[in-house]
């Protein structure tokens, strides 16, 4: 397992951390994800696209379990990074797989609604 | 009566420190864990609204259970600032929208698909709202002061 490095989150509230394993690229999200978050975030995801591509990986599992709040202009750097993978060609494309805790209940929602915006690319656990 | 009003300049500490404060209050009030996630997103993305959009900073938030129609039992979210002419015409204009999709969440994905093009501002917050906070949603504007109401229906457990 690698450490992928990202860019640096200078928010005391948001912590990134990203690693790679075989075909899995792994990216934990820890804290809160509100507007001052949001920048940052889209540098992260970004970065995480790159690389996706660059390692060739079949799935990228974005863990939020221990994220306790996600804003909507960081849930729009979501959708802008699913709809760039979205629109890759085919052999540049890797699902995307949410890791969410049913207990923190705004992810079931927000999580659904991702899901819709690119149903045969994202999957979601509880 | 279960209710409180804040009037105070948001920022981004603050606006944690409501949403917080909203969700622990309504856990103690309400017996329903998704409404108060809900409430507490609702307060959360409205507040931040409010400190894009607001003229002077200043912003005015209620909430309270009331009565709505028919005899049901509400939280009702209202929040007033005051708001440039461009950023209430672009917000009056979003409320229109909100007609022509009866469909919150269909709403909610054209405002993503149209979100991810978008280089300054999400266009999600008061959707999501509607859509994730399956609330009723209402704006007003008198000059350059708005006012946005957002209801939900709910069962109180007891009244503080």
């Amino acid at each position: 397992m690698s450490a992928i490095a990202l860019p640096a989150v200078t928010v005391p509230e948001l912590k990134a951390e990203a690693v790679h394993e075989g075909e899995i690229l792994v990216l934990c999200l820890t804290g809160t994800a509100d507007m001052r978050a949001s920048e940052a975030l889209e540098r992260v995801l970004a970065q995480v696209h790159t690389e996706a591509q660059r390692l060739g990986v079949a799935q990228v599992r974005v863990d939020l379990r221990a994220l306790e709040f996600m804003n909507s202009s960081c849930l729009k750097a979501f959708v802008t990074w699913i709809s760039n993978v979205r629109d890759a060609p085919g052999e540049q494309r890797y699902s995307i797989h949410f890791m969410s805790r049913p207990e923190i209940l705004w992810q079931r929602r927000s999580l659904h609604a991702l899901r819709c915006f690119a149903v045969d690319l994202i999957t979601v656990e509880s | 009566m279960t209710a409180f009003e804040l009037q105070f300049r948001p920022s981004a500490t603050l606006i944690q420190v409501v949403r917080r404060f909203v969700f622990d209050f309504y856990e103690g009030v309400l017996d329903d864990p998704d409404t108060v996630a809900r409430v507490a997103l609702a307060t959360h993305e409205l507040l931040e609204n409010a400190v894009k959009y607001s003229l002077d900073g200043a912003t005015e938030l209620s909430l309270g259970i009331e009565e709505g129609e028919g005899g049901t039992r509400e939280v009702a979210l209202r929040l007033r600032n005051r708001a440039a002419a461009s950023d209430v015409e672009a917000l009056t204009a979003l409320f229109a929208e909100m007609d022509q999709y009866p469909d919150p969440y269909a709403h909610y994905q054209a405002a993503m698909e149209r979100g991810a093009r978008r280089r300054t501002g999400s266009g999600l917050g008061i959707v999501r709202v509607r859509a994730e906070g399956e609330m009723c949603m209402k704006c007003s504007v008198e000059g350059d002061k708005v006012l946005i109401e957002a209801r939900t229906q709910v069962e109180p457990r007891r009244e503080a």
